[in-house]
């Protein structure tokens, strides 16, 4: 009864209802522009929007395929074959390419896929795509999954990677587990919601600000005395407090991200989601399909989520207006924005990829990982851990906080 | 039942805002009178459990607040000094909210809800807003929600303040309604409300109370104190910034006026009997005066 009371409070304000409508808006505008901003190219010129992405979904017919070392190997010829006719190749002064037919034909159907298997054969700053095949030698086959081991190794031993012999042993390890042939195929939804998880915090902030007036709005309006004297208001009410605070911010959150990914599945389709994450990007270690990574990305950001939300009540019961409440909340939101990870190694970067807004990113494709003694943690396990040790310390002060409170 | 207050005390930095307060307080009405700023509001939020004491204790049938712990706010009806509500919830709303939060089962919850509203008029509008509301129809919510699990210790802060003279017959019609059996505590600055309900009186002045007394022979300590003077109307300013002048009355060219001190104010004034409110002025002097005027 007093949660029903509690979320009805929460919901009958008209700042909830503005906020909500507010955050609605700017994440389908958000999601929706990625659509409205699409393009994809053939000899024609520029397809935009949802005509581009039925258009390479069609080019993308052809392209449901196992990555076997025959297939690489069969396309990595095919490709040193179109470079052998001169009439194919064009030269910006810089580099040499395919033109015409050979490329419009040959390769822009297929160009992802080809960018995705040069990576393996390429340096580890290198972007010379499809350009890596033409002296690549593949007279004893493309031995393509040991290029991509050769690239993991080459990764996790550069200097500059900073990591100890555990790390680079537990990211070696990690990245023997996908198992081989990739399965390749259209994954257009599944690249954008990896790739735009940061979006999410918007939501974030707008849960948070409508839930920030749940202990210091009952002090600002003065409401405070009459419910502390009630019989379970230091006990019962409290609790009530936080499960409708919980309540309304798991609620509107997943009405977000229904919201987000409804507008991203609508105009992509959900197709991909079980092939594996390494089809977007080769050096990924973990062993996920894409919806396993989208999930498991999402669980964090729920974890996440949970943890602003204690903090939010928290900082609600021990200040006296909604307005400081969010004096301190949104430096703590938004502050990380503006700082830049210079590696991924180093206290500095550690830190940095645990704060809110650097949490909210994945950061799938890189080797960040946590040393305690022997035992190395990856960046999912650690931010998980984190979260919910925050929520758990946060709830109880919230708690006090409200008990404690001299109604002045 | 009983309520003991002992050795209470509240201080804010170096104010002393209730200064060793020791009372035992038993079913009845007290009516705690004093000026603004005399520590009632303190007290009473000392009372209700929502304001911490810097020492002293308070106990409810001989044990303290935090031994009782929930039970202790389970005897506790509290309205607090300008009743505040959430203006999104309607009446009914509010009381079974408030029903919830005193721990009454849905049942009961709802057929006192239903009681209360209907005893404080308010049954034709509960499905109405708060925000909707005048003053008085709060003030009326508030000591509904006050009375939901009726408690056996009542605290009305400034239950009537705000309210026209109508509204206030009203409310202490219905204070006098609830008031069985319990303790009731109805702090005031307005010394009418509580001469018609009041059992005792206690007075409040810096922090510390300094007189209890039944209602009934709380005047007898300034019998032979409280004069009748009449004045001619230019000598009128003269008298009321000499003395403590409860009352002033036009007649013809003169004014009669009504003065509390211990000696004849002038030759020819006679002795009255005196009433609460000179009681009040006797204690309170220049900051009653001010009162008076706000209130008038």
């Amino acid at each position: 009864m007093l949660i029903k009371y509690e979320f009805l409070k929460i919901l009958r304000k008209k700042s909830t209802i503005i906020i909500m409508a507010a955050s609605f808006i700017l994440t389908a505008l958000l999601f929706g522009i990625q659509i409205i901003q699409y393009q994809v190219y053939n000899e024609n010129g520029v397809i935009k929007g949802l005509a581009g992405i039925a258009y390479e979904k069609d080019q993308y017919k052809d392209l449901s395929v196992s990555l076997s070392e025959e297939y690489i190997t069969k396309t990595i010829l095919e490709v040193q074959q179109l470079f052998k006719n001169p009439d194919n190749i064009g030269y910006d002064g810089n580099e040499q390419f395919l033109i015409g037919d050979a490329y419009w034909n040959s390769i822009a159907p297929r160009e992802k896929l080809l960018n995705t298997i040069s990576k393996a054969y390429d340096s580890p700053d290198g972007t010379l795509g499809y350009n890596k095949f033409r002296n690549l030698d593949i007279k004893n086959g493309a031995n393509f999954y040991q290029a991509v081991k050769l690239k993991i190794k080459t990764l996790l031993d550069d200097p500059s990677g900073n990591l100890s012999a555990c790390q680079k042993e537990y990211w070696s390890s990690m990245a023997e587990k996908p198992g081989t042939p990739f399965q390749y195929g259209y994954y257009g939804s599944w690249e954008i919601i990896i790739s735009s998880f940061e979006l999410l915090i918007f939501a974030i902030l707008a849960v948070c600000i409508v839930i920030a007036p749940v202990f210091s709005g009952e002090y600002q309006a003065g409401t405070d005395s009459i419910i502390l004297s009630g019989k379970y208001g230091k006990t019962k009410l409290v609790t009530a407090k936080i499960i409708s605070s919980f309540l309304f911010g798991i609620i509107a959150f997943t009405l977000h991200v229904v919201l987000a990914y409804g507008i991203i599945f609508a105009a992509f389709g959900t197709d991909g989601w079980a092939l594996p994450i390494q089809i977007a990007n080769i050096t990924i270690p973990y062993p996920f399909t894409f919806l396993q990574a989208a999930l498991i990305s999402i669980g964090v950001i729920y974890l996440i989520l949970f943890a602003m939300v204690s903090f939010t009540l928290l900082l609600s019961s021990k200040m006296k207006t909604s307005y400081l409440v969010l004096a301190v909340l949104v430096p703590v939101l938004f502050i990380p924005v503006f700082l830049t990870p210079n590696g991924t190694t180093g206290v500095y970067n550690l830190v940095l990829f645990l704060l809110p807004y650097r949490a909210v990113m994945p950061e799938i494709g890189k080797y960040i990982s946590y040393q305690f003694g022997s035992f190395v943690f990856n960046i999912f396990s650690v931010r998980a851990v984190l979260y919910v040790v925050l929520t758990l310390i946060m709830l109880p002060f919230a708690k006090l906080g409200f008990k404690k409170h001299q109604a002045v | 039942m009983e309520l003991q207050l002992q050795n209470l005390s509240k201080h804010y930095g170096k104010k002393c805002a209730v200064d060793n307060i020791n009372l035992h307080l038993v079913p009845g009405v007290y009516g705690l009178l004093g000026a603004n700023g005399a520590g009632k509001t303190t007290l009473m939020r000392m009372v209700c459990g929502v304001l911490k004491a810097t020492s002293g204790n308070i106990r409810l049938n001989g044990k303290t607040q935090q031994e009782l712990g929930e039970r202790y706010y389970a005897n506790l009806g509290y309205m607090p000094q300008d009743c505040r509500f959430y203006p999104g919830f309607t009446a009914r709303e509010f009381m079974l909210y408030m029903a919830a939060v005193k721990g009454l089962d849905k049942k009961k919850a709802k057929s006192r809800t239903e009681e209360l509203l209907y005893m404080v008029n308010l049954q034709d509008i509960a499905d109405k807003k708060i925000k909707s509301y005048s003053g008085g129809m709060k003030q009326r919510l508030g000591i509904a929600q006050a009375e939901l699990d009726n408690p056996s210790v009542l605290v009305l802060d400034e239950p009537t303040a705000g309210l026209d003279p109508k509204e206030r017959v009203r409310f202490r019609n219905l204070i006098s309604g609830f008031a069985k059996e319990k303790i009731v505590i109805l702090s005031t600055h307005i010394v009418s409300d509580v001469s018609y309900i009041a059992d005792t009186i206690l007075i409040m002045k810096n922090g510390r109370i300094i007189l209890q007394e039944p209602m009934g022979s709380v005047t007898c300590g300034i019998k032979g104190k409280v004069w009748e003077v009449l004045v001619p109307e230019s000598k009128a300013d003269m008298y009321n910034m000499q003395f403590s002048v409860v009352n002033l009355h036009h007649e013809n060219n003169m004014v009669r006026l009504r003065i509390v001190n211990r000696e004849p104010p002038a030759p020819g004034a006679v002795i009255v009997e005196p009433g609460l409110e000179d009681l009040f002025l006797y204690y309170f002097g220049e900051e009653a005066k001010e009162e008076k005027l706000h209130v008038n």
